[in-house]
């Protein structure tokens, strides 16, 4: 399908489509959210999803809806950028047969919101260094003492 | 509506799915994406047990999977990836493999590069819709009544006349005018045979002037190359069931076809350099003060190590072939040299972009070259090489044969 | 900050750098470059033949189209990024990081930039996920003293 019949839906640049996702702990559900979204009575197109809602519209409405929608539920609450907008014949499943590739990276993504939310409402001061690696002269104390103590030794005397 | 599941890694990034679906539609078919769910892609993944570093491949296997176990509907399956991939080289002729073994679907493989376009696929999307819908016609494994084939191509036109399932006259010359050309290669097929047009049961055309001829002789049977080739050539050979690669050396170009139970699964085709047609062998044979029937077993009796060649082309090749006629070689070594040259332009331009498979039955004018036949098998190290009777005729003998599953022209 | 990301499309990555006020540059905005385009009608994305061409800017002609193709639109966002964040061993990105290939180059290619990255691995449990999160927010944290 072309763009061009397509153009009342991606008339200008400005235009965002934002998806907003409800983690497993969502203190809200799903038909709420579309209804806030509703009452925020900005201009813009609202999609009820599997996953939690659509919306699409001028960029700087869009902007406002997430942080909106994000108080709703401030850990419970995840939202990503969508390229195409809602319903596009060029992407959508009714059309195409199969989901597009993107929605499987979600599915995953999504199995981990609820730890995630849990990361964010309990924050933990970490140290984002990777520990260093064993030296090799560590590792042969290490390796030598657990030898000692284990039958292996026996062999490795006899060998 | 055929609908013809695509299964691909890198098409939309390479700007080509635009083609593959403009190609599919233009034959009536439509490109469907097999269903899968994230949790059937780790199953199905795990079960394939191919291990894919690329996750646009692992869902190709999926989706092979998910048309396998009946879950995506499908008619026919397109599977393609990036030209030069060889995690997707790999993964596409695996899937085909398992496709083919698992379903009755035809299947066309193929691998793209940025430059593909829709008018290369066209073959290819034919062949899968007439596949699908000329299934029963395509099972047909004997040739029965009496059928006239006739192959239209670029450069000849072949026609072969068939009676109980035997080759019964043959017409050869070159094209011309595409409808003249195939009149005059009728007559010469029904000479001596004692029939004329009105006696046949049905016709069958295929080739470049198909369509042309097809209309204006009323043939029940226009059918693109591809099918009609692989059907001739495996029909020919007695190797209707398993797979075999069909390579026909032409004058102008080449054509290789990889062939499962008869119907192709794959195809190359290339006519950019002469030095890889019979072109070169022609004229080879010209310089040798020799008839190109004679070229055959003279390059058989030689030794190609001895006739130094530094050049595939046809006019350095050549002229490196005078050299050494005049530095002492023989002209068996010679024309043993010039088959092994075509021979290996055949393999780094063609053959190395697809999977060849056991036997290769050889077919065209050139396969009646013993030493161009014998350069091809060696170059492929020993590979079983087949040259069936009526290797020539391929094309008007698959249209012959096919035609005859058609029901009788005067009964109707 | 603007922020790479690797995956390029992921929710996690994306949404925790909005959330602590850097900007994501997602992959999903240059597909939405792409098919916002009217003059082009190639669907999905309108890639056209010419975008693996531009895409050899990154990968030599010898290169599969479908890696210059991709890099052809993730190459842009390497370029503007001010920071990254890769996370290894994704399990499944489809779509422009469906290739191992294209990913490894542009896993190179942001390391090269010698921006602040932060490498981790895509966590398998609830702890580690719970460790990720803390460290990518406290690399964010960083960035954004490091900005003043």
């Amino acid at each position: 399908m072309s763009p061009k019949e397509n153009h009342e839906v991606c008339h200008d640049d400005n235009t965002r489509t934002r998806m907003i996702i409800l983690g497993p702990g969502a203190h809200i559900s799903q038909n709420e959210l579309v209804q806030k979204l509703h009452m925020m009575e900005l201009p813009l197109t609202i999609k009820s999803t599997c996953y939690g809602a659509m919306v699409y519209g001028d960029q700087e409405f869009v902007n406002q809806a997430v942080k909106k929608a994000r108080k709703l539920d401030p850990y419970n609450i995840f939202t990503k950028d969508r390229g195409f907008p809602p319903g596009d014949p060029r992407r959508c499943r009714g059309h195409r047969g199969a989901a597009r590739e993107g929605f499987h990276q979600l599915e995953k993504e999504f199995r981990l919101l609820g730890h995630v939310a849990e990361a964010l409402e309990k924050p933990r001061k970490v140290t984002i260094e990777e520990p260093e690696k064993v030296s090799v002269d560590d590792f042969r104390e290490i390796v030598k003492k657990s030898l000692k103590s284990s039958k292996l030794s026996k062999i490795k005397d006899e060998g | 509506m055929v609908k013809i599941a695509q299964i691909s890694c890198g098409t939309e990034y390479s700007g080509v799915q635009k083609e593959i679906e403009k190609a599919a539609s233009t034959f009536g078919a439509e490109i469907v994406i097999p269903v899968t769910d994230i949790d059937y892609i780790d199953e199905a993944y795990e079960k394939f047990g191919f291990n894919c570093a690329s996750s646009g491949i692992r869902l190709m296997v999926a989706r092979a999977m998910s048309i396998v176990e009946g879950k995506s509907d499908a008619d026919a399956v397109f599977i393609a990836t990036c030209f030069r991939c060889a995690e997707g080289a790999l993964v596409r002729n695996e899937i085909r493999r398992f496709i083919q073994q698992k379903t009755r679907l035809p299947v066309v493989t193929y691998s793209f590069t940025e430059r593909t376009k829709a008018d290369e696929l066209f073959i290819r999307m034919e062949a899968l819709s007439t596949i699908v819908a000329r299934k029963n016609i395509l099972a047909r494994e004997k040739q029965e009544g009496l059928t006239l084939g006739v192959d239209s191509g670029s450069t000849t036109t072949k026609v072969v006349l068939m009676e109980k399932n035997k080759v019964i006259g043959t017409g050869w010359l070159p094209t011309t005018d595409v409808n003249q050309s195939a009149l005059n290669g009728i007559d010469q097929a029904m000479e001596g045979t004692g029939y004329k047009m009105d006696d046949i049961d049905g016709m069958g055309v295929t080739g470049y002037g198909r369509l042309n001829i097809g209309k204006k002789m009323e043939a029940e049977l226009i059918q693109e190359e591809l099918s009609v080739n692989s059907k001739g050539a495996v029909y020919l050979a007695g190797h209707q069931q398993g797979e075999a690669t069909v390579l026909d050396i032409g004058g102008m170009d080449n054509k290789v076809i990889t062939v499962n139970d008869g119907i192709p699964d794959n195809f190359t085709m290339g006519g950019i350099c002469a030095g890889a047609s019979g072109r070169f062998l022609e004229i080879t044979a010209r310089r040798l003060g020799a008839d190109i029937t004679e070229l055959g077993p003279m390059a058989i009796k030689g030794d190609y190590r001895k006739a130094v060649l530094n050049s595939y082309c046809i006019v350095f090749g050549i002229q490196d072939l005078v050299t050494s006629l005049a530095a002492g070689s023989t002209k068996e070594d010679v024309a043993a040299a010039a088959c092994h040259s075509v021979a290996e332009q055949v393999y780094e331009q063609q053959l190395q972009e697809i999977d060849v498979r056991e036997p290769l039955i050889q077919v065209g004018g050139t396969s009646l070259i013993e030493g161009l036949v014998k350069a091809v098998s060696e170059t492929l190290g020993g590979i079983n090489v087949v040259v069936p009777e009526y290797s020539q005729y391929i094309g008007a003998v698959g249209s012959a044969l096919l035609v005859s599953g058609m029901g009788k022209r005067n009964d109707k | 900050m603007k922020v790479a990301i690797f995956p390029p499309n992921s929710l996690i990555l994306a949404d925790l750098i909005e959330r602590a006020g850097h900007k994501a540059l997602v992959l999903q905005n240059e597909i939405r470059k792409k098919i916002k385009d009217p003059e082009i009608d190639s669907p999905p994305f309108n890639l056209t033949e010419d975008d693996p061409i531009k895409g050899l800017k990154y990968a030599a002609i010898e290169v599969p189209s479908g890696v210059r193709g991709r890099m052809s639109i993730f190459g842009p966002i390497i370029e503007e990024a001010e920071a990254a964040i890769i996370m290894d061993e994704a399990p499944f990105g489809f779509g422009c990081i469906g290739c191992a290939r294209t990913n490894e180059l542009c896993v190179f290619y942001l390391r090269k930039r010698g921006i602040p990255t932060l490498e981790i691995k895509y966590p398998k449990t609830k702890d580690e996920t719970i460790e990720l999160v803390n460290k990518i927010n406290t690399f964010l944290d960083q960035l954004e003293e490091k900005n003043g």
